[in-house]
């Protein structure tokens, strides 16, 4: 049991100590944009750009619920105009960043975990550094940046497709008019409820690229490795949206 | 492939730059071009009110709380956003209210003058404005919650005073009412019949009066020609005349004055001799009454009464016997 006890705590200490050195590369690499710099805007463009069709995607279908839940839970109850401030509320603070961020870990989470870890188990990432080229430099700060400029872009488009997408249902499917809607929308509209959204999902992409780069770089075992990398970059990310999530409204509600 | 990459980035970046300010300008309904005031209104407390209730003026929303803060002295003072064009009041208030059941809280500017005539809203009012400044004096509406608990509390009320009442007006209660009701129902018939009974001989008074009043106006008229006369009269000396037969009748009125005083007095003799009487036949009455002297002894004492009786039917038989047989009590003998 003591042995026991002693591997977890070891391995425990491993874990901080090699995530501080990774942390403390990072930070090095940052004083390096000769060489980061010209990564940042494919990245902006693969991370980001590329990632806008399906975070619309679910925020047209978010929209579309959110209006008809609303609807049901209203009827006879509240005044439909709530709806309007239901669906924006929700979007514009939690449903919009959380889900656009949970789409883009499996997005971009997967796709930085298994590209960094094919470069290590197919030792171009040795051959970088043997290179001299600074791999935190080169391979994780550019996404790192990439992501935390671009999930905000990504989502400040979904949450406007997701109001634009609940106004419709709602005025098309429910016995409500757009003055009605946007009566609800604009009755309750905080301008810190936009910027709340943006900084958490700013904090979901750099969450999500450190996680993806992290487990990225630590792969090991081949193409086995590869998938076993991408799969816990994923269930990082999301863990990290979560947590990131509740840490953001308590401090900013 | 370099340059595509940044313009998709680029674009991208530039669309949600818009939608995030547009959205935020357009939702906030600022109006960029006329830029809003900021006026500060003191509050004791607040209620429901948060940041970004709408302003109204007249039920037309002119503007947003813009910030919260607690002041010094247990006050809370809130930034109200304006438009820059609203016009307002000459002493505008600020009245926190509750706009619909549902706890949308707003802030509605009125004049002073205007503001409800609550009293305990009025002595917030005063009391916030009384620091002066250029604050503007602001009280709480109660919401509905505390409208329910009042409302509540006086149902209570309500409840117990009706459970009194019907305690004291049991059905016995109620039948005694009832039939006072009844009876002064009658009265009033009464009254009312009574006084259409009146009605006539009021009206025939009220003639005789007319009848009376116009002849007293002739009368009036012939003692008019009357005076002409003796005034006219006054030169022969008849009034003279008059005046010594008027006297000597005086001397005969003041002699029959005197005589009739004399047989007044006479007369109040007599009453004392007549009362004098009476109280001694009373007297006497009383003490038949009770039993004393003869007289009582044979009012009260039944047993003389019937004696007698038997001796005067004794008498009428034994009258009744000589009558009929004269010889066994009476005998003629001349010789």
């Amino acid at each position: 049991m003591t042995d026991r006890l002693n591997r977890i705590g070891v391995a425990q200490l491993g874990f901080i100590r090699r995530t501080g050195r990774w942390a403390a590369d990072a930070w090095r690499a940052l004083g390096l944009p000769r060489i980061w710099a010209p990564q940042v805007i494919p990245q902006m463009r693969r991370l980001g750009v590329d990632s806008i069709p399906i975070a619309l995607f679910l925020a047209v279908f978010t929209g579309i619920v959110l209006a008809l839940l609303a609807s049901y839970i209203f009827t006879g109850a509240v005044p439909l105009y709530f709806v309007g401030a239901l669906v924006a509320k929700t979007i514009m603070m939690e449903l919009g960043p959380v889900l656009t961020g949970m789409a883009l870990a499996g997005r971009v989470g997967a796709n930085i975990a298994a590209e960094l870890g094919t470069m290590k188990v197919t030792e171009q990432v040795d051959a970088l550094e043997t290179l001299a080229v600074d791999v935190h430099a080169y391979l994780v700060v550019p996404r790192t940046i990439a992501a935390t400029v671009m999930f905000p872009v990504v989502t400040a488009m979904a949450i406007a497709v997701g109001v634009v997408s609940g106004w419709i249902t709602a005025t098309n499917l429910l016995d409500l008019s757009t003055q009605e809607f946007f009566k609800g929308v604009r009755q309750f509209y905080q301008f810190k409820d936009a910027w709340f959204g943006l900084v958490k999902s700013a904090s979901f992409g750099c969450a999500i690229a450190i996680m993806g780069s992290l487990t990225g770089l630590r792969t090991q075992g081949g193409a086995e490795g590869v998938g076993r990398s991408t799969t816990r970059a994923v269930v990082l990310g999301c863990e990290a949206i979560l947590v990131l999530d509740a840490f953001w409204a308590l401090v900013l509600l | 492939m370099k340059r595509r990459n940044e313009f998709l980035v680029g674009i991208s970046v530039l669309i949600a730059f818009a939608v995030v300010v547009g959205g935020a300008i357009w939702l906030s309904e600022t109006d960029l071009g006329n830029p809003d005031v900021v006026h500060t209104a003191r509050f004791r407390e607040i209620g429901g009110l948060g940041v970004g209730a709408p302003v109204t003026l007249r039920g037309v929303k002119v503007g947003r709380v813009n910030a919260i803060r607690l002041a010094d002295n247990d006050w809370v003072e809130t930034d109200l956003k304006v438009r820059v064009d609203v016009v307002l009041p000459a002493k505008p208030v600020a009245i926190a209210a509750s706009g619909s059941l549902f706890g949308e809280w707003q802030v509605t500017v009125v004049d002073l003058e205007g503001a409800p005539q609550d009293p305990e809203l009025r002595a917030r009012l005063a009391e916030a404005g009384a620091p002066g400044g250029d604050t503007w004096p602001g009280a709480t509406l109660p919401d509905i919650g505390q409208l329910t608990q009042q409302a509540s509390r006086i149902a209570g009320d309500i409840g117990l005073i009706t459970n009194r009442v019907s305690g004291a007006l049991d059905s016995s209660a109620i039948q005694d009412v009832r039939r006072s009701l009844h009876d002064l129902r009658e009265a009033a018939d009464r009254l009312a019949e009574f006084a259409r009974r009146q009605t006539g001989p009021f009206n025939e008074v009220t003639s005789n009066l007319a009848v009376t009043s116009g002849e007293v106006g002739a009368a009036s008229k012939r003692v008019n020609a009357l005076l002409g006369r003796v005034d006219s009269a006054t030169a022969d000396g008849q009034i003279v005349d008059i005046m010594n037969s008027t006297r000597a009748t005086a001397a005969d009125l003041r002699s029959a004055s005197s005589d009739a005083k004399e047989l007044l007095a006479l007369v109040r003799q007599h009453e004392r001799t007549l009362t004098r009487i009476l109280e001694t036949t009373d007297t006497l009455l009383t003490k038949v009454q009770s039993g004393k002297g003869s007289l009582g002894l044979l009012a009260r004492d039944s047993t003389l009464y019937l004696e007698t009786t038997a001796v005067i039917a004794q008498m009428r038989q034994l009258l009744a016997d000589i009558q009929a047989n004269p010889r066994r009590y009476f005998r003629f003998s001349v010789f």
